[in-house]
Formats: structure tokens, C-alpha cells, sequence
């Protein structure tokens, strides 16, 4: 039985013989297939290879115009056979899971390198006592559309009842099971289901004769047990509230000036001003903006900035990384100096460091890189209160949508949903819809205070790069930046 | 589709099945699409391959209508003893949903005078491409791009090649059939320069087509790529101020992108577009004239019908600034009360203006030319946006230096009034094929 705790089936510690695969064995994945494969992966020399299964069952329920009148469920199954060598890889994927099919795969991915066969593990360990930040009483594909549909319709009936003003409510609930085995030529065999969740709540409101609309999102690798009251209740009045303020919101003004970013989802800062650029592959091929900083002063000293899987539940958080090694912290920036890249295996031997866990994927689909996964600051040594009233005339920003970087130029963006006018230290105007743009090691140097309220946010936070998705958290104390580029409106012609 | 080249009939059989079995437990109407596609892509860096990647993905999707609730499903895991059991669960769960009287497969009378004509979608000579030719061509990239004058402040150049061949079959329970192969071919190239303060600019160009003979040639696209990398550096913010916009064709796309996505009748319906209301009304300049234009041969969003399988036309977006057409399904048509014409854009189809874009830039005079941008959004209830650009100034009528870390924010309402230049150069390798483009009186924020 694997279904109590949604992570490995092994209890930690766990000794004796090899016990081989155990959710992917009823799909006929077993060491001997695991083997041959390998070997087939290995046919022209590849240095090393491994292979990656996934079983993914995903469904998502939509609530429109009062009814959850839609759903939509989709099921992967496949394997990706990856060979590396030195630098290079080599890599294809089958939906077909019999041992032909893989093999085929297999002697594709090999084509890679050029030289003479070299020989599969003999005998495979199956790594054991991972740990568990994500247990789950339940597994996702075992909980009925039953059980989760009242949560929309309840939230609609309350968020209609919030306000006369809605005029249209928009709920998506979603969840994911997700099983992966990765096996490798070092012999190594490991298993984890990650289940993840997340609900959306969405709505359109008309006040005299104008719209506007906004959207309150949570996600979590938790159960149903995530949606608590307390937190319905909170994304109800959220929900409403950030999409009333938006009637009285204004588009700044335009040009460089001091901005407050408020505790929790302004974190976007820091996985587009630093994060993305400290991730070791753009770096191994020295086209990040970082790539030479390693040891070097980026910040005041009190900044600190680091990359975590370890939080209970969180989005962003993972037993193991996609490459099968451990995801623990990694230190990007400790006391203002820039200390530890982003890796996966393939920079981690380039740079002769141990992985730090970064190599993830979104699917069987696609090979692994160094991606990240909770990205924060640590609280500093300021309160929020005295960095809002040390601004004579800027933003206090506290919602976004959407942000980007170019690596190797450096500069970052990302987009105000909510936020206010600063004048004379007091929070003034609510404003909306704005892009605020600037450059990453710039604004590092430019974050001159730091609160002693972190939060990391439960947003539903979604890394792109190359092509490929993947769950990311993020997180900030209150941070004061003393200048960069505000998007807003300029009349100066 | 090419005549020659039909999708097999194992192909059709496992659609064809997968009906049945959804009508035998329980749904009464039925919609099934069967996908594989082949990919196959050679990523070089720096005088070697960094990457080769091959592979082939294969799906089912189903649109099931069961008692008057709605669901869609999709599995890529096509093994017999699988499929069964999948249906009969996401029938299952149709079950638990509300009854959606709006929610039902198209009028078939939409189905009929499918046009014929060869779209051009595939290419028979596909398979010829060898892993050989496809390594040439990603070396001959690079080449290109350290043969420019300044190859000497290039850092890396990743260079990629890769192609791809789909297939897909639909069929539904009330009469729709339809097939589609085509292919893809693309080249690109990427440069990371080193600027004298440390940054790492990177830029790149790509180009493609449906054939292989339509790849280009991988020397210009090299050259391309390191020209317009090695103009960014030293690129500065100019200053806050509302100046003329002249858009790339290439960059275009994203504003452009920005308009359509409010034409759509879920967001009409659902009150999320600021366009909601206003067929037959002034939106634009008279410059703004679009058609949606699904049949132009080789178009990279051509087609013979729709997701839906509605027979493709050619329909007018806007004639001189008015608005003449949303996109309507049969879904948020009937919501709406309104006939659907089809769910999304194909090709758009502009109507183009005499000059160049050096001609445009000419007659800007001052300004901004844009030719990226990072970020942003824009608000398709309201209108409101506000996106990071990059580009050159233009000083009497010339590009002049490169500019950074800036944004452009305003009302689309607005910005599509103040349209005054539409070029001769509609961009071939997206299927909104946009011209460049000339706004005046854009607020744009910097320093």
C-alpha cells in the first residue's frame, strides 16, 4: 500500500533486500526492464543515462454563470531516457511502456556519443527514507468529483452575497497526481508521488457603468484538508475586495521612483531579479548576468536569499528532484554576497559540486535542468511601518500577475494588479495594471531595507523556461527598493 | 492536406472505437480526436551539439455529452485494456455535474462546404531531413554568426534545428470527419554579447516553413542573430515622455494578441472585454484593417475547419477601424444568442501599407522603435496595459541608440486610434502575420 502518505511507500530506514519498483510494477516496469533499458541507453558509451516514468492523473472542475457545468481530466503515462555526455545530451520519451518501445527510445537517446558499449548496473538500490513533505490522507485520483464540488459551488453563492456589485464568478478547482521512478546508471531506483491542488476564484464587478476584474488564487501539494474555512473565507473577501479597490485604482505615474513591496507575493522580485540568473546552466554557458559573481558583494548585508523544497505542503516543494537526488536548501545570497548557483547533475560535475536538487522537468517529456523551486528572502532587520513612512512619493505594491527576466542582460519585470501611492509615508491612492521594470543585480543593490515579516505566498505560482512549466512557491519580508522604472502614465511630451 | 497523404486507419479505428464505447456507457453525443506527433530537435552551442532530442507523443481526446452535462478528457496512454476503463470513468464523472442546456456539438449544417483547396500543410520529402544535414545546418549557423564585424564581443551562440510532423483525425457522433497532416521546419540561432558594464545582452532570429525547402538560409539567420545582438550593447533609458511608436513586425504580435484575446465570446459573455457591445462601432484607426483569412496556402494557421470542426471562411475583423466580427463558438453562441462564426483567429490578413519599415522610421521622425517586449499585461476588461520594451530611439528619421529597460502603458481604446502607419512587411513566421506598425503619442516611462 502506497495511498497513506502520498510519498514513498518505504518507511524511513528501511533495510534488506532491494524491493524493486512498486506503483510503476503494475504497469510492468520491474528491474529487469529498468535494466535492459539502460543498456540500450548506454550502447554507444554515454557516461551516464537514467530514465524517467511518470503516471499522471489531473482533473480540473469549473464553476460559470452559477454551476459547475464542466470538467476536464487528462491521464499521462510515459518514460524519458536521457544519456549525457560531458556537457551534451541525448533525449527521447515513449507513451508505450513495453520493454521494445523503451529500448527504441533508448538507442535514440544513445546516439549522443560515439564509442563502445559500456554495461548497465547489475544490481539497483532503492533509495529509501526520503522525506515527507507531502503527505496526503488520500490520493487525488481517489477522491470523488463528489466531494469536491460543493467547495465551488459554496464559494460562489458566498462571493455573490459579498457584494451586489458581482456580476460574474468564474471558480476552477483543480488537482494532480503525479507518480514518477527514476532509475539510473549509477543504479540508483527511486519512486515519489506528488499530489498538488488549486483553486482559483475569479470575478467581474460593474459600478457605475464601468468593469473591472481580478482573480484570488491558492495552491499546495496538500489534501482536501488545504481548504479549510478559514482560508474559503479569505479568498472570498480577497477576491472582492481586490477587484472593488480597482474602481477608485488609477495607472501611476511614469519614471524611476522608490517602490515598498509588500510581505509574501512580491517575491516574484527575486525569482526574476536573481533566481532565474543563478540557475548553473545559464551560467555554465557564461550567458547569465551572474556568471562571473560567485564570492562577490551583491547586496547590503542583511540580504539574504535562499531556494528551498523542504516546506510542508508547499507548492514549490519536492521530496526529491526529477534527477532523483536530494532537495534540500541552497543559499543563493547569504549576508549580501552571492554564494551557490541553482544546479543539476549536469552543472554540478561541470562545476565539480554536489547537486543542489534544482533539476527539474515538467514531464517525461522533457530532460531536466536547474530550475528552482521555493525561492525567498529572510526577514531583515526593519519593520514594515518605518520603510512605508521613510517614502516621500512612490508605490506600495502588493498583488502581480505575471513577470519575465533576459538572463544574461539582466533585465526584469513583473506586473502590479494592486497596490497604492506613497505620499509623504503614508499609503495613499489605490493603483492598478501597471509593469514595473528594472535591472536584477541594480535592484539587489537597491533593496535598502528589509522587514521582519516574511511571508511565502500560496499562490499558484507557475515557472516557465525552454518551454517546459513547473510549480515554483515564492516569497519576501516587506522591502523597500530605492528607485527603478515605474510603467505608469507620463503627460510629458 | 496533400492529396497524397492520408492518416492511417489504425489511426481512425481507435477514434472510431472510442465513440462507440462512450455511446455504449452512456453518453448520447460524442466528439474524439486522435493526435501523434513526431519532433525531432538538434541544439548546438558553441562548436558542439549541447542537445539532440526525438520523440513521438500520441493522445486521445474526447468531448462527452451525457444527460445534458459536459465534460472533455484526453490520455496518452492508448493501451486497449486502458481505454475502456478511462471512458467509462470520465463518463462517470459527466454524471456529477450540472446539467449545462447551452453545451452541445455544432449545428451539422456548419460541417458542410468545407473548402478543398490545398492548403499545403505537409510535406511529402519530411523523413529526408538526415541527423547529418540537420548538425550542417546548426553549425552553419554559428559560423555565420562569428563572421560578422564585433564577432569578437560574442560570448556563446546556441544555434537549434528541429522539425515536426502531426497527424490528427476527429470525428464526431453527429456527422463531423476530418483529417490534417502537416509539418514544420525551424532554424534559429541565439547570441549572448559581453557589454562593457558586465551585462550579457542575448538576441537571436529564427525562420521556418511548412517544407523543407522553405527553411531559409541558415547563414542569414546566423548573421541576423549576431547583428541584433551586437546592437544592444550599451543600451540605455531614455526619459519619460509620450513619443511615436514604431513596432517591429516581428515584436507586433504581442499587442496584436492583446486585441484578439477580448474578441473571443467567452470573454464577451462572461464581461472580461473592453470590445464587448461594440460591433459596428470605431475601435481604431482607419488603418485598422484585419480579416481572418484561414485558407492561405503554407500559412502557419491555416485550416480546412475548426476545434469545432466549423468549415473554415474567410471573415472580416475590422474594415477601417470598425469592428465587425468577435470570434463566437457554438458554446458561448448559444449563451450569447448569437450564430457562431468560429472559436479562434487562423491567419489574420492586413491590409498593408506602401512602404518599408525603413520608410516608416523615415517619416517618424522622432521616436521609439520597438522591436521586443518583456513582460506586462493588459487588462482585457478595461483595456488598460502597460508592457517592458526594448528598441532604438530614432532621431530625425534614423535609428539612433539602443534603449532598455522601458515600458509602454496606455488604453488599448486609445492606442488603436492613434494607428497612423501599417507597413508592406507582414511577418511570415506566426499566423497573425503583422506588419510593422506606427502609433503616435505613446506614453512611454524610463528615467
Amino acid at each position: 500500500m502506497l495511498t497513506t502518505n502520498g510519498s514513498l511507500p518505504l518507511t524511513p530506514g528501511s533495510v534488506g533486500p532491494t524491493l524493486g519498483p512498486t506503483y510503476f510494477s503494475a504497469f510492468g516496469v520491474d528491474e529487469r526492464l529498468i535494466r535492459e533499458a539502460l543498456s540500450a541507453a548506454l550502447s554507444r558509451g554515454g557516461e551516464y543515462s537514467d530514465l524517467f516514468f511518470q503516471h499522471r492523473v489531473a482533473h480540473n472542475f469549473v464553476l460559470e454563470d452559477g454551476s459547475v457545468n464542466r470538467a476536464f481530466k487528462g491521464t499521462e503515462l510515459g518514460v524519458g531516457v536521457r544519456v549525457v555526455k560531458g556537457d551534451q545530451t541525448g533525449y527521447a520519451f515513449t507513451e508505450d511502456l513495453s520493454l521494445e518501445s523503451i529500448r527504441e527510445a533508448a538507442r535514440t537517446a544513445a546516439t549522443i556519443a560515439e564509442g563502445a558499449q559500456r554495461e548497465a548496473p547489475e544490481r539497483f538500490h532503492v533509495t529509501s527514507g526520503l522525506p515527507s513533505r507531502y503527505a496526503t490522507e488520500r490520493r487525488w485520483d481517489h477522491v470523488r468529483p463528489e466531494e469536491k464540488l460543493p467547495l465551488l459551488t459554496g464559494l460562489n453563492d458566498r462571493t455573490f452575497s459579498m457584494n451586489p456589485a458581482i456580476r460574474k464568478v468564474n471558480i476552477t478547482f483543480g488537482d494532480e497526481m503525479s507518480a514518477i521512478l527514476i532509475a539510473d546508471s549509477l543504479g540508483r531506483i527511486v519512486e515519489d508521488i506528488q499530489p498538488m491542488t488549486l483553486l482559483y476564484l475569479s470575478c467581474v464587478a460593474e459600478k457605475n457603468g464601468e468593469r473591472e476584474q481580478n482573480t484570488y488564487g491558492v495552491a499546495a501539494r496538500k489534501d482536501m484538508s488545504f481548504y479549510s474555512k478559514d482560508r474559503l473565507d479569505l479568498m472570498v473577501q480577497e477576491a472582492v475586495d481586490r477587484t472593488m479597490i480597482l474602481f477608485d485604482a488609477v495607472q501611476p505615474p511614469a519614471g524611476e521612483m522608490p517602490i515598498v513591496l509588500g510581505a509574501g507575493a512580491s517575491g516574484i522580485l527575486l525569482h526574476e531579479a536573481i533566481g532565474h540568473g543563478m540557475e548553473a546552466d545559464f551560467n555554465r554557458k557564461g550567458t547569465s548576468i551572474y556568471a562571473d559573481k560567485i564570492g562577490k558583494k551583491v547586496a547590503h548585508p542583511f540580504i539574504n536569499i535562499v531556494d528551498e523544497g523542504t516546506e510542508e505542503g508547499a507548492r514549490g516543494s519536492i521530496n526529491i528532484d526529477d534527477e532523483g537526488n536530494a532537495a534540500g536548501r541552497t543559499n543563493l545570497v547569504e549576508d549580501g554576497v552571492l554564494t551557490t548557483y541553482l544546479h543539476d547533475s549536469i552543472s554540478a560535475k561541470h562545476y565539480g559540486v554536489k547537486p543542489t536538487g534544482n533539476g527539474r522537468r515538467e514531464s517525461y517529456q522533457h530532460p531536466p535542468m536547474p530550475r528552482m523551486r521555493s525561492t525567498y528572502m529572510m526577514p531583515g532587520p526593519h519593520k514594515k511601518e518605518e520603510i512605508i513612512a521613510s517614502v516621500k512619493k512612490g508605490l506600495f505594491c502588493t498583488n502581480f500577475t505575471n513577470g519575465q527576466v533576459q538572463i544574461g542582460a539582466g533585465d526584469f519585470t513583473f506586473y502590479v494588479k494592486n497596490g497604492y501611492l506613497i505620499e509623504d509615508g503614508k499609503l495613499t491612492r489605490p493603483i492598478k495594471d501597471v509593469n514595473i521594470i528594472g535591472n536584477g543585480p541594480k535592484v539587489l543593490e537597491r533593496i535598502d531595507m528589509v522587514a521582519d515579516d516574511l511571508a511565502i505566498d500560496q499562490g499558484g505560482w507557475t515557472c516557465g523556461k525552454d518551454g517546459q512549466s513547473v510549480p515554483v512557491s515564492q516569497g519576501i519580508p516587506t522591502v523597500r527598493v530605492s528607485s527603478i522604472t515605474v510603467g505608469g502614465r507620463s503627460d510629458r511630451s | 492536406m496533400s492529396p497524397q497523404e492520408t492518416v492511417g486507419e489504425e489511426f481512425r479505428e481507435i477514434a472510431r472505437s472510442a465513440v462507440t464505447t462512450a455511446q455504449q456507457v452512456g453518453a448520447q453525443e460524442v466528439a474524439a480526436r486522435v493526435a501523434k506527433v513526431r519532433e525531432v530537435g538538434v541544439q548546438w552551442r558553441d562548436g558542439q551539439i549541447e542537445q539532440v532530442t526525438e520523440s513521438t507523443t500520441r493522445g486521445l481526446a474526447l468531448s462527452l455529452y451525457v444527460d445534458g452535462r459536459f465534460a472533455s478528457v484526453s490520455t496518452s496512454d492508448l493501451r486497449p485494456e486502458a481505454i475502456a476503463p478511462f471512458i467509462a470513468d470520465a463518463v462517470a464523472m459527466t454524471r456529477t455535474l450540472s446539467e449545462d442546456p447551452f453545451r452541445v456539438l455544432p449545428d451539422p449544417t456548419l460541417y458542410a462546404n468545407r473548402p478543398d483547396l490545398d492548403l499545403e500543410f505537409a510535406d511529402a520529402d519530411y523523413k529526408n531531413l538526415s541527423a547529418e544535414r540537420r548538425r550542417d545546418l546548426a553549425r552553419t549557423i554559428e559560423a555565420a554568426a562569428r563572421a560578422v564585424p564585433g564577432a569578437e564581443r560574442i560570448l556563446s551562440v546556441t544555434t537549434s534545428v528541429s522539425d515536426s510532423r502531426s497527424e490528427m483525425f476527429r470525428i464526431t457522433s453527429n456527422g463531423f470527419e476530418g483529417e490534417r497532416i502537416d509539418t514544420s521546419f525551424w532554424l534559429s540561432g541565439s547570441v549572448t554579447v559581453k557589454d562593457s558594464d558586465g551585462r550579457r545582452p542575448e538576441e537571436g532570429d529564427f525562420a521556418g516553413g511548412r517544407f523543407v525547402r522553405d527553411l531559409g538560409d541558415p547563414g542569414r539567420v546566423g548573421e541576423s542573430s549576431a547583428h541584433r545582438a551586437l546592437a544592444r550593447l550599451g543600451s540605455s533609458k531614455a526619459p519619460s515622455r509620450v513619443m511615436n511608436l514604431v513596432l517591429d513586425n516581428r515584436a507586433s504580435g504581442r499587442l496584436v494578441g492583446a486585441l484578439l484575446a477580448p474578441l473571443a465570446a467567452s470573454s464577451i459573455q462572461q464581461r472580461r472585454s473592453f470590445l464587448e457591445g461594440r460591433l459596428g462601432e470605431t475601435v481604431g484607426s482607419p488603418l485598422l484593417h484585419i480579416d481572418d483569412d484561414p485558407l492561405i496556402p503554407k500559412g502557419f494557421g491555416s485550416r480546412h475547419f475548426d476545434g469545432e470542426g466549423i468549415s473554415a471562411r474567410q471573415m472580416p475583423i475590422f474594415e477601417e477601424g470598425v469592428l465587425r466580427n468577435y470570434y463566437v463558438d457554438t458554446y458561448y453562441g448559444r449563451k450569447l444568442k448569437v450564430p457562431p462564426t468560429t472559436g479562434g483567429s487562423s491567419n489574420l490578413s492586413w491590409a498593408l501599407g506602401p512602404e518599408s519599415q525603413a520608410g516608416l522610421i523615415a517619416d517618424a521622425k522622432e521616436g521609439v522603435f520597438v522591436t521586443g517586449f518583456l513582460g506586462g499585461n493588459s487588462n482585457g476588461t478595461t483595456g488598460d496595459y502597460s508592457l517592458g520594451v526594448q528598441g532604438f530611439m530614432i532621431r530625425q528619421g534614423a535609428l539612433a541608440e539602443p534603449v532598455a529597460e522601458m515600458n509602454i502603458s496606455g488604453s488599448q481604446l486609445e492606442l488603436w486610434k492613434r494607428l497612423v502607419g501599417v507597413g508592406n512587411d507582414p511577418y511570415p513566421y506566426s499566423p497573425l502575420r503583422t506588419p510593422t506598425l506606427v502609433f503616435e503619442g505613446v506614453s512611454f516611462a524610463g528615467v
